[in-house]
């Protein structure tokens, strides 16, 4: 349970004491952030009193009186709001006219309690102060993980980008100053590199672009019926070649149409990548089998790889930015280590879900179950 | 010539080094990750020096490593091949303490054929 510190000052120590014993086991409860707040609440009956406990322990909430001896509750209301500004005053007046909460309103109340007042409504005042103390707290915690998740993103990001750049400046310098020998085709060699690189950090501004469109619900979604079965025929046209090269056959093994209503380009960013891995994390001369099917309201699509599979530990880790699996295994296979990051937040958007099953060594299985009719949410409901 | 035991996982870095090294008549082992440099250096004395890259398998498995490598020898000079220019770069907490020890010297990614040559060059020579 939280605990806020309250301040009165006033000079009737009766008021000072009825507040006291009003908001002793007082507890508020928060839902919005399943929080539980208690109070305690400290004294004093003059305006150089107060201040002198300000300064020693600011509270979060100050019940300040108006008509006080000596320094008067308007001269404490303005140097609380010059050195506290976050501190929720509160102030209490016997002359509960509209001018007198207008002028300390203007001068950084928060709130006003006329005198005399009941327990209850001194209660829903703190109430109300309380709730929004907690909530801005939250609403500053969360703005600091929202920073602190986008400076660890852009610095993979630029690890990623830094990686096939320092790749191919070094390949570079080494053929225009003719390091690696005499003969030619070591040369070729390194420069062929140096496009599988260039090619390599397109595809990831690509993936990057694609990723940040789906997050930021910039992208228009146009949701109308397609059929699975022929989006997938065409995704498997796009990674025929190169998965004709290592002479890994793709097989379609879905009988008849596979009707739903989807954004088309967002399943074929599915399926691309998810194919994509399939053929580049397969062996020479496997196989993939591309399902799709219906199940009542669903429409469950998987593609199933024969290649290197994952351990459990892998399995739990490859849906999060930038992850790629490194082995032995894996060390000639480039990506972007963005795909099934990509994959899983466009999922969401059909209520869906992503599964994997794998085994090391013998192969992988992805399966996305998606609604077969999504509401038509805009992307940007993924953030919240 | 000197052994050098090369641990980096972009095979393209791996490849690029190996030729400058090779070139400079120094003979090269290479790991593409942890469990292979793991691996290799169950045997006596893997190298007379080691290039190491921080990020891998996770952010900081290099330094990790280089922990392991300077526990069991000790005398191995270990230089690190690092993307960011220092501490305040990188994407997590590390407070700079006796764990640098071990490291000779960070080198700062793209290392040019030149710099590397000449660093690992002048680690060896000093052996």
């Amino acid at each position: 349970m939280d605990t806020l510190n309250i301040l009165v000052i006033d000079d009737e120590p009766g008021m000072r004491a009825g507040v006291a014993r009003a908001l002793e086991n007082f507890t508020v409860h928060l839902s919005d952030v399943a929080s539980e707040v208690g109070f305690r609440v400290a004294q004093a009956g003059s305006g150089e009193e107060g201040l002198g406990r300000i300064e020693a322990a600011p509270p979060h909430i100050l019940l300040l009186d108006y008509k006080l001896p000596g320094i008067c509750g308007l001269e404490v209301l303005d140097r609380v709001a010059q050195a506290h500004g976050e501190i929720l005053t509160i102030m209490i007046t016997a002359y509960a006219s509209l001018e007198t909460a207008v002028t300390a309103t203007k001068r950084g109340a928060y709130d006003f309690l006329a005198k005399p007042f009941t327990p209850d409504e001194l209660k829903s005042v703190i109430r109300k102060a309380a709730a929004r103390i907690v909530l801005a707290r939250e609403a500053r915690k969360l703005a600091r993980e929202k920073r602190q998740v986008r400076f660890q993103f852009i610095s993979m990001l630029a690890h990623e980008l830094k990686a096939p750049l320092a790749a191919i400046q070094g390949y570079v310098e080494i053929v225009r100053n003719r390091q690696a020998g005499d003969d030619p085709a070591a040369y070729e060699h390194m420069l062929d590199r140096c496009l599988i690189r260039t090619q390599g950090m397109s595809k990831l501004i690509y993936d990057l672009l694609d990723l940040t469109r789906i997050e930021s619900g910039q992208k228009t979604r146009n949701l109308a019926a397609l059929d699975v079965r022929e989006v997938a025929s065409v995704a498997i046209e796009a990674v025929a070649p190169e998965a004709a090269e290592r002479n890994i056959t793709i097989d379609l093994q879905i009988g008849g149409p596979v009707p739903m209503v989807a954004d088309r380009e967002e399943i074929e960013i599915i399926l691309n990548n998810l194919l994509s891995n399939a053929v580049k994390y397969n062996r020479p001369q496997g196989r993939i089998e591309v399902k799709a099917r219906l199940e009542e309201d669903k429409v469950a699509l998987s593609v199933a790889d024969t290649g290197i599979g994952m351990t459990k530990e892998e399995r739990e880790r490859i849906f999060a930015d930038f992850v790629r699996i490194k082995s032995s295994k894996t060390r000639d296979i480039l990506g972007s280590g963005l795909g099934l990051s990509i994959v899983k937040k466009l999922v969401l958007l059909y209520d869906g879900k992503i599964d994997v099953e794998s085994e090391p060594d013998a192969g992988s299985t992805f399966t996305v179950t998606l609604k077969a009719s999504p509401p038509a949410r805009p992307a940007e409901t993924l953030m919240e | 010539m000197a052994k050098i035991l090369l641990i980096d996982d972009d095979v393209d870095m791996v490849e690029m080094y190996k030729i400058i090294l090779t070139h400079r008549g120094h003979k090269v082992t290479a790991a593409y990750n942890a469990a292979e440099a793991r691996a290799l250096m169950k045997k006596r004395a893997p190298a007379d020096a080691v290039v190491l890259d921080v990020m891998m398998e996770t952010a900081t498995i290099g330094f990790d490593l280089a922990r392991e490598i300077h526990q069991k020898y000790p005398k191995l000079p270990i230089l690190m091949l690092s993307g960011v220019r220092g501490a305040k770069d990188l994407p997590f907490k590390f407070e700079p303490d006796e764990t640098w020890l071990p490291i000779l010297k960070f080198l700062e990614k793209p290392v040019s054929a030149e710099v590397l040559g000449a660093e690992v060059d002048s680690v060896v020579s000093k052996k």
